[in-house]
């Protein structure tokens, strides 16, 4: 940290919060808000003399409230920049800090926030985690016994620079434990308040016991778990290392703590599962291993700076295994916990993989595009007519549709990733997808039914994961049925209903839609919109009376060509069990149908009418992109 | 996989029955266990973790001669204490249920009407907190066709809520007895009597 603040192109800018983002990625304008310390930075030599002369002392929250600090103060002696800063909710004006500042001068009371603004070209979020308050926990009596503490307070109290310089005393009546139980999991893998796992607190459970066993090797240390998790390199050694130690580790969560109001001694009820049996052991000191939760201004954070926040209220990243460090916006990145619970070297890991692609961004006059970007036509768009709609912008799942009422929508070119979720969504063709626009797939259906279209198989194939699960099973010489016909789209949210319904126009057997696991989607909730419309179209035909099997929703990943095989060959077993007159009676039945749909939603689309949006797009791009 | 030989197992049936649905959730924490106050007051070897665990590998004849399924008197301290929100009694009143069905008999109290004295009020349906008992029309020797109240040994808890409730004194606690425990008796009866 101190070596960043030396670095000349580093700035540092501490008590400063961020207002509002905006722009897309190397344009953004960010508006900061430089909270008033009441102390003159470019005075300011950090010599604390000031927090001498303050009178007034309140709890210190880097101390978990262990210390007090004065209202004139600085968290940390560690602190970057070394600059000092009043508490004005504690500070009682008697100004005795400005006569210890003497000459410097540098204690100013006239201060106030400033806001500023800034051109930033790329954003590394490092807003980290919180801790999890376990009063609300009444079986472990935190906050009512005062021998129960948390992790960060054992942190503190075991701390050279803390409140008792290192001294671990038990707070009832200062005396060293010799008998400390650690309870794992507290809030953590909890339905009750959280359900993830915190990924680090067993290596930190086993650290702790590590060093206050090194501190004092006569001290009974037991660790109470659930399971024990040390996936990373060494961390199983490590583990082994307790053992050998002798710290004791019970399989057990515990069901209640209860206390000796006299001697405030503790005592642990759990079940110790390896022997099936109860247990109650007496404690001196209990360490509760509170869970890692979403720092408390995590979604205005999220609402600022327009990313998405996984379950659990973590910000979500652009994909969980390709692309763990990026947002869904492009140009803001994700470094450390803020992202999920991570322990210290995957937070370094990130923020350094954070740092380097954001230099990318930095370093780049340019900034390359998936040229698949959705387009507006503003002639149908009915918002610009007046009417409320914005179907667009909830469908879009990174936020890149600017959607006014009254104004026709917008896409943000810069911001669009090509998924074609709005193309499929909107309800009167007033968005296309360049290199997937309707005239394109149109032409491709047609072309694909053009002979025999009641034999075909038409596959509708998510350009991740089924359209590789396609390749796969082509490379891996799965054989699967020659009449299928696949056709790529960038995305199972693509898929549009207009698009299913000129295939059974015009005779197609069979139909398959098709995309990533809901897991696995690349366009974070594409598959998820994809998944709605299937299941919507599944239930219209059903009422239409078509054949069960004719039209099937399936979500193959790229992985499984076996699967595609699977599918595609039972699919033309199902054809196959259908008498050729009746299958072709139902077509014909079926087509008024679905040229009502079509004519409903506008007109049937012809190849040529979706042609002339294009050539109109198009030239609204060039005139965009290329200024005359 | 045959799909009927996945229904036939202890854990689908327990899955199918309201309350059991959160069984394959549980990951043997041993709270419930360490929660329960039968556990600490009547029987030490009372498991509710050890019943779970029974059930979802489908250890049958384990599972319905365990304690922990008769015992239970789903007072549900274990519920609220449960991180995975399993509602644990509502599992072991399935296991129970099946139990039943299966013809096992009840090792400990039920509450057994005295239909030779029933009234049918239905203030026992009222204060029965496990719906367990319900008002049936049967035939009774010497009343004929009446209706009486009727204990569901699946269901009932033996918490004798019925019984304090009964104006007539015609519900009670007593052991479930089939003819075994009738042998038993008849056997420790006949050898205690002096020749």
């Amino acid at each position: 940290m101190v070596d960043a603040a030396r670095q000349p192109l580093i700035e540092v800018k501490a008590y400063t919060e961020v207002e509002k983002v905006e722009g897309f990625v190397g344009n953004f304008k960010v508006t900061l808000r430089e909270k008033a310390k009441y102390v003159r930075a470019d005075r300011c030599n950090g010599c604390g003399a000031c927090t001498k002369a303050c009178p007034i002392e309140v709890p210190n929250y880097f101390e978990m409230n262990l210390a007090p600090r004065k209202a004139a103060y600085v968290p940390m002696s560690q602190s970057v920049p070394l600059i000092y800063n009043i508490d004005m909710d504690a500070c009682i004006h008697c100004y005795k800090c400005v006569e210890a500042c003497g000459a410097l001068e540098a204690i100013d009371f006239s201060m106030e926030d400033k806001v500023i603004e800034e051109d930033i070209g790329a954003i590394v979020v490092a807003t980290g985690f919180s801790h999890f308050d376990p009063t609300p926990m009444t079986e472990y009596g935190y906050g009512r016994f005062p021998n129960v503490i948390t992790a960060m307070e054992m942190e503190r109290l075991n701390n050279s620079a803390g409140a008792t310089h290192g001294m671990v005393i038990r707070p009832s009546d200062s005396i060293r434990p010799q008998r400390l139980a650690i309870i794992n999991c507290v809030g953590s893998r909890d339905k009750r308040y959280n359900t993830s796992c915190s990924n680090f607190c067993c290596m930190y459970a086993i650290k702790n016991a590590l060093l206050l066993k090194q501190m004092n090797p006569d001290m009974d240390i037991s660790i109470y778990y659930i399971d024990i998790r040390t996936p990373s390199k060494g961390y199983e050694e490590f583990y082994d290392r307790a053992r050998e130690a002798g710290i004791k580790f019970i399989q057990g969560r515990p069901a209640e703590i209860t206390e000796d109001p006299d001697s405030h001694q503790l005592f642990i009820k759990s079940e110790d599962i390896t022997l099936g049996r109860v247990i109650e052991h007496e404690y001196d000191m209990v360490m509760l291993n509170q869970a890692a939760i979403p720092q408390p201004d995590q979604d205005h954070m999220s609402s600022v700076l327009n990313v998405a926040q996984s379950p659990g209220g973590w910000f979500m990243e652009y994909h969980p295994k390709l692309r763990p460090n990026d947002s869904p916006t492009d140009g803001i990145f994700f470094a450390g916990a803020c992202q999920g619970p991570k322990d210290i070297p995957a937070s370094v890991s990130q923020g350094s993989a954070a740092a380097a692609r954001a230099s990318r961004i930095l370093h780049s006059e340019t900034w390359q595009i998936e040229p698949t970007v959705a387009v507006v036509w503003p002639d149908r768009c009915v918002s610009g007519k007046g009417q409320a709609c914005g179907i667009c912008e909830r469908a879009c799942p990174y936020g890149a549709i600017d959607y006014t009422k009254g104004l026709s929508a917008e896409v943000i070119t810069a911001k669009c990733h090509g998924c074609g979720a709005c193309v499929g969504e909107c309800p009167h063709d007033a968005i296309t997808q360049l290199h997937y626009t309707d005239a394109q797939v149109l032409a491709q259906i047609r072309t694909l039914l053009a002979i025999e279209p009641e034999k075909k198989i038409l596959a509708f194939r998510c350009q991740w994961c089924s359209y590789g699960g396609a390749d796969l099973a082509g490379t891996s010489h799965f054989e699967y049925s020659a009449n299928e016909r696949g056709l790529r789209v960038m995305c199972s949210a693509r898929m549009d209903a207009d698009l299913i319904y000129e295939a059974y126009r015009l005779g197609a057997g069979a139909v398959l839609y098709s995309g990533c696991h809901p897991q696995d989607c690349h366009y974070i909730t594409g598959q998820i919109a994809g998944a709605k419309r299937a299941a919507r179209l599944d239930k219209m035909f059903a009422r239409l009376g078509m054949t069960p099997g004719r039209f099937r929703t399936e979500w193959i990943s790229a992985a499984e060509g076996d699967k595609y095989a699977r599918v595609i060959n039972e699919m033309q077993e199902t054809l196959d069990s259908i008498p050729e007159d009746q299958l072709k009676a139902e077509i014909e039945r079926l087509k008024p149908e679905m040229e009502k749909k079509l004519t409903k939603l506008g007109e049937i689309p012809g190849v040529e009418e979706a042609m002339i949006q294009v050539d109109f797009i198009v030239n609204e791009m060039l005139n965009k992109v290329v200024p005359a | 996989m045959n799909h009927d030989a996945v229904a036939d197992t202890l854990a689908e049936q327990v899955k199918a029955i309201p309350g059991g649905e959160m069984l394959m959730m549980c990951y043997s924490c041993g709270t419930c266990t360490a929660k329960c106050m039968i556990q600490e007051k009547l029987e030490p070897n009372y498991n509710p973790r050890r019943l779970i665990r029974e059930a979802v590998f489908n250890l049958k004849e384990a599972a319905f001669t365990d304690q922990t399924t008769w015992l239970c008197s789903a007072c549900d301290l274990c519920y609220p204490a449960c991180p995975q929100k399993i509602h644990i009694s509502g599992v072991i009143t399935a296991v129970k249920q099946l139990a039943v069905a299966q013809g096992e008999q009840n090792p400990y109290q039920v509450a057994r009407v005295d239909e030779s004295t029933c009234v049918a009020c239905g203030l026992c349906v009222q204060v029965c907190p496990y719906e367990a008992i319900s008002l049936v029309e049967k035939k009774v020797p010497f009343r004929g066709m009446i209706t009486v109240a009727s204990v569901d040994p699946g269901k009932c808890m033996a918490c004798g809520m019925c019984n304090a409730a009964c104006r007539s004194t015609s519900i009670r606690l007593i052991q479930d007895f089939n003819d075994n425990i009738v042998l038993e008796n008849l056997w420790s009866w006949l050898e205690s009597e002096p020749v």
